[in-house]
């Protein structure tokens, strides 16, 4: 199918790229624009790996196509440091033991921060409804939970 | 005693920061200049002769740069496990014949994965379909078509037998005979799966040197580059297998899969890099799956529950080659006789060939099923006597100094204290049976206990881990290792022993880990042993750097090598204040005045430095392991009896795995296993219908999600200590030593019911059934 040159505004930077129309947005961030922080576990919605944020809100990029994603401003998990200066809540994922082999991080992360953004002190509960869709095979989860609620509390 | 300061702590782990930035490389990220992408046909028939393979089409549509099938390869077979017994019996891509639905058949390199695919549906592939078989008790009929010939050294005239273990000692019918009660049960395990987040995926590059170099989602580099090279026909030193980043593997990424192969060869052929990732659908499909065993369990014990003989056999539906299938029957002896004094042991584990997927290890290697089996018996024989779980567990369990029927001596054995811990923190006694006398509920509460044990380490090929830890010009350290970290931590806890050997912090470390080429061999991430063989491997390394420092600081401060302390990269003359030299300073004299030695520390290390090889896997016999890990687990459940369903409330974990170098690393395999348990006994299954997969996708495979979090306790139970300088016996903690959970869900479930469940997984429909038949719905 015939390309279409579109522009998407990533982490704060406006990037322009020629797509097929059927191109996932987790394939032109991974693929076109190198940011292989978001990760393909099932292709098809269902482990939450692939996690970005669009306007502050949490999306599957491998089922969203790079062309609906313009104009809007796209969030990475590499775009969620301030320099060399960590996220509170990739700080608390690595102090808390949240991450093992690290493959749902980025997924975990972006949406942990969209519960916090919208739920700035959210119940045990909350955080793990707000994470159903986040699939994670190491940690049980437990870490994960620890992390978010020291997070919130302004703890690392 | 010295106090350690990195050893033992809850240090966060070292790639934390690159794993939370997204900028932590797995091998699905690596690209390489020119790269292809590669893409495999699969056999759509659980059994069938290939008559003929036509590759042309595939070979003629533009952008397909390589097409290979069986006739490409030099028809070198691997396997698993690869001995005189068991010689190898899988081609890395079909040759004449397929066994099992997506078995490989041939493979396609091209500029994308759009024309890799539709290259796929130009080749022609000639079936003659045979007769096939899904259920190991039928492979074994006579009557059932044979996939391969039995063992020759399988007596019985069971068709299919991969292999067979058998082992035991004493008297088993005598045993019975003077028992005061005798049970017979059989205990069913699933089918499950490992459900790594990253998929199966390899990039290869062939070189203008004609090496090849392969970075792939695996779980050691050292066994890869062995199976590798073997099937590819290539020396050992002219494949290179490089560290990425893995997502997970839960034993699902030991084994040599075809899709590595078929990347190597077709990037040897295309003389491109040539990357092949799985989809979601091919790792359900047709990658490895877990162990499914049944377990046939005869037991005979005293009016006071003192176990007196076990009848154990067990069956193993291998799928279409052996896998593991050989290892896991062996194993199945070692989980049963390690818990338990067992005066009396007759074992029989038979692995069947079945056009099913092929099987790997998966977490336990089978000790979560064959606990499921025992621990559930138990209760079971408990409830006869008129004995609480408790008390039978602990007139039976293994004791330090105990001598295993193997000869392993049992030097650290926190069971008893386990087992008393685990039941004192959970209020066991109390609550055990209190929902019996209660009137029906619509919820009921239960508690059960399970116990478990693994080894830590044994001898299979590499064998062994050696390190080198090397002083930079700067003072700080680069930790060189062979260890792959698939997310156990094993650099953080390697570079932690470095800092306590060495006294530098956490930071000055620089870890060089799992390259074929650059580091020292390792054992790899699937034996248990990484603590254990890997960690020690690495504190001899670093102590020999120290000594050489200290050496060049006794010079330069003159004084006594013995007088010497360390601490934040200096060395200093204990109570000397100002007598000290820094690392910087250090290296520098060494570099000087020695001959230009710039200070480079080796270490090796090997499991049971005396023993040659690993057991017999035919009659168990020979050493196993140095040391042994040990649990007590017990489960808190609710049981919904309108629903039958089953919630995990609490599980609580006595473990004894030596001492933990990391706290926080510990617990957090500790609740990696629980959850992994909690799927297993309540719901996970890959349903088969004759060979096909029907759960192919999280949907249809449902794993622990956030909301079915269990609130994990944990109760250390000390045995070894770490001292500076001696070699420590730390035990495992990564996989089976929490086997016992899968079996203390099914105690709490009948604790709560008074239905037990002998077939996992534990659903709605067989509580319901069981509560019917009680007439308590």
């Amino acid at each position: 199918m015939k390309k279409q040159l579109i522009m998407l505004r990533v982490n704060g930077e406006s990037c322009e790229l020629a797509v097929e129309p059927q191109r996932t947005l987790l394939e032109a961030l991974r693929e076109d624009l190198g940011l292989t922080g978001a990760k393909e576990a099932c292709g098809t919605g269902e482990c939450g790996a692939c996690t970005v944020l669009i306007d502050g809100k949490p999306i599957l990029s491998c089922l969203t196509l790079a062309i609906e994603a313009q104009g809007k401003e796209i969030t990475t998990i590499e775009g969620l440091a301030q320099g060399s200066e960590l996220h509170p809540l990739q700080k608390a994922f690595i102090q808390h033991g949240a991450i093992q082999c690290g493959y749902c991080a980025s997924g975990m992360i972006l949406n942990a921060k969209s519960i916090l953004d919208e739920t700035p002190k959210p119940t045990r509960d909350e955080i793990l409804k707000g994470l159903e869709g986040n699939l994670c095979r190491c940690t049980g989860y437990n870490k994960i939970l620890e992390a978010i609620m020291a997070a919130s509390m302004g703890k690392d | 005693m010295e106090e350690l300061s990195f050893v033992g702590k809850s240090v966060p782990r070292k790639d934390g920061a690159e794993k939370a930035t997204g900028k932590a490389l797995f091998t699905v990220d690596m690209v390489l200049p020119g790269m292809l992408w590669g893409k495999i046909l699969r056999s759509p028939y659980p059994h069938a002769k290939i008559l003929r393979i036509d590759t042309s089409r595939a070979e003629r549509l533009p952008g397909v740069k390589a097409v290979i099938a069986g006739k490409d390869t030099l028809g070198i077979k691997h396997g698993f496990v690869e001995t005189p017994r068991y010689a190898p019996d899988q081609y890395p891509l079909a040759m004449d014949r397929v066994r099992y639905i997506g078995e490989e058949v041939a493979a396609v390199a091209a500029i994308d994965e759009y024309v890799a695919e539709e290259a796929l549906s130009l080749i022609q592939v000639d079936y003659e379909e045979l007769p096939a078989v899904f259920d190991p008790e039928e492979a074994m009929k006579p009557e059932a078509p044979e996939i391969h010939p039995s063992h020759p050294k399988v007596k019985e005239p069971y068709k299919n037998i991969g292999g067979k273990t058998e082992s035991g000692w004493g008297d088993v019918e005598k045993g019975f005979a003077e028992s005061f009660l005798v049970r017979e049960d059989r205990f069913d395990g699933q089918l499950r799966t490992h459900c790594y987040m990253e998929p199966q995926a390899t990039l290869a590059s062939f070189d203008f040197s004609r090496k090849l170099n392969v970075w792939t989602s695996s779980q050691g580099p050292f066994i890869k580059r062995a199976k590798l090279a073997t099937t590819l026909g290539l020396p050992f030193s002219k494949v290179r297998v490089l560290k990425a980043y893995v997502g997970g593997a839960y034993g699902g990424k030991i084994d040599l899969f075809s899709h590595e192969f078929c990347a190597s060869l077709l990037s040897i052929k295309a003389q491109r890099p040539v990357k092949i990732v799985c989809t979601r659908e091919e790792v359900f499909e047709a990658a490895r799956h877990g162990q499914p065993i049944f377990v046939e369990l005869k037991t005979g014990v005293k009016k006071d529950g003192t176990l007196v003989a076990q009848q154990v056999k067990v069956i193993n539906n291998s799928g279409g080659y052996r896998g593991s299938g050989v290892v896991v029957i062996f194993l199945c002896w070692g989980f049963v006789m390690l818990c338990y004094r067992i005066p009396n042991l007759k074992y029989e584990g038979y692995s069947v060939y079945t056009n099913n997927p092929v099987r790997a290890p998966q977490r336990g290697h089978g000790a979560p099923n064959l606990r499921f089996a025992v621990e559930s018996q138990m209760d079971m024989i408990a409830e006869e006597l008129g004995i609480d779980p408790v008390e039978i567990r602990l007139k039976n369990a293994r004791q330090k100094g105990d001598i295993l029927p193997n000869q392993d001596p049992v030097r650290n054995c926190g069971l008893v204290e386990c087992i008393e811990k685990v039941a004192e923190t959970t209020q066991f006694k109390a609550k055990y049976g209190r929902n019996r006398s209660l009137p029906r509920a619509k919820i009921r509460k239960g508690i059960g206990m399970g116990v478990s044990s693994y080894f830590s380490g044994s001898l299979i090929y590499p064998n062994a881990s050696a390190a080198i830890v090397k002083l930079n010009d700067d003072g700080t350290v680069s930790l060189i290792t062979g260890a792959l970290d698939i997310g156990q931590g094993a650099e953080t806890i390697l570079s932690q022993i470095v800092a306590e050997e060495l006294g530098v912090s956490m930071e000055d470390i620089r870890v060089v880990a799992a390259d074929t080429e650059n580091t020292p061999v390792d054992i790899g991430s699937w034996i248990s042993g990484g603590a254990y063989v890997s960690g020690n491997a690495v504190k001899l390394a670093a102590s020999d750097a120290r000594r050489q420092l200290f050496e060049v600081a006794a010079q330069e401060l003159e004084a006594n090598p013995e007088d010497l302390v360390v601490k934040n990269r200096e060395i200093s003359v204990k109570d000397s204040p100002g007598r000290s030299i820094s690392f910087t300073q250090a290296v520098a004299a060494s570099i000087a005045k020695r001959r230009g030695n710039p200070i480079i520390g080796q270490g090796h290390y090997r499991t049971m430095k005396d023993v040659p090889a690993h057991p017999s896997l035919a009659t168990t016999k020979g050493r196993w392991s140095d040391n042994y890990a040990f649990d007590a687990q017990v489960a808190e459940v609710e049981v919904y009896t309108e629903t039958g369903q089953v919630k995990l409330v609490k599980a609580t974990t006595a473990h004894d795995c030596g001492f933990p170098i990391n706290p926080l690393i510990v617990e957090g395999q500790i609740d990696g296993q629980v959850s992994m348990a909690q799927g297993h006994a309540l719901w996970e299954e890959v349903l088969m219908k004759e060979g096909e997969t029907l759960t192919n996708s999280f949907i249809d495979y449902k794993i622990p999600c956030a909301k079915d979090m269990v609130e994990s306790h944990y109760v250390d139970i000390i045995t070894e200590k770490y001292e500076k300088d001696i070699p420590y016996r730390t035990k495992e903690v990564g996989e089976g030593y929490v086997s016992g959970m899968v079996a203390a869900i099914a105690n709490a479930v009948y604790d709560a019911t008074g239905v037990r469940v002998k077939t996992l997984p534990i659903l709605p429909e067989k509580i319901l059934m069981g509560l019917r038949k009680k007439g308590d719905s």
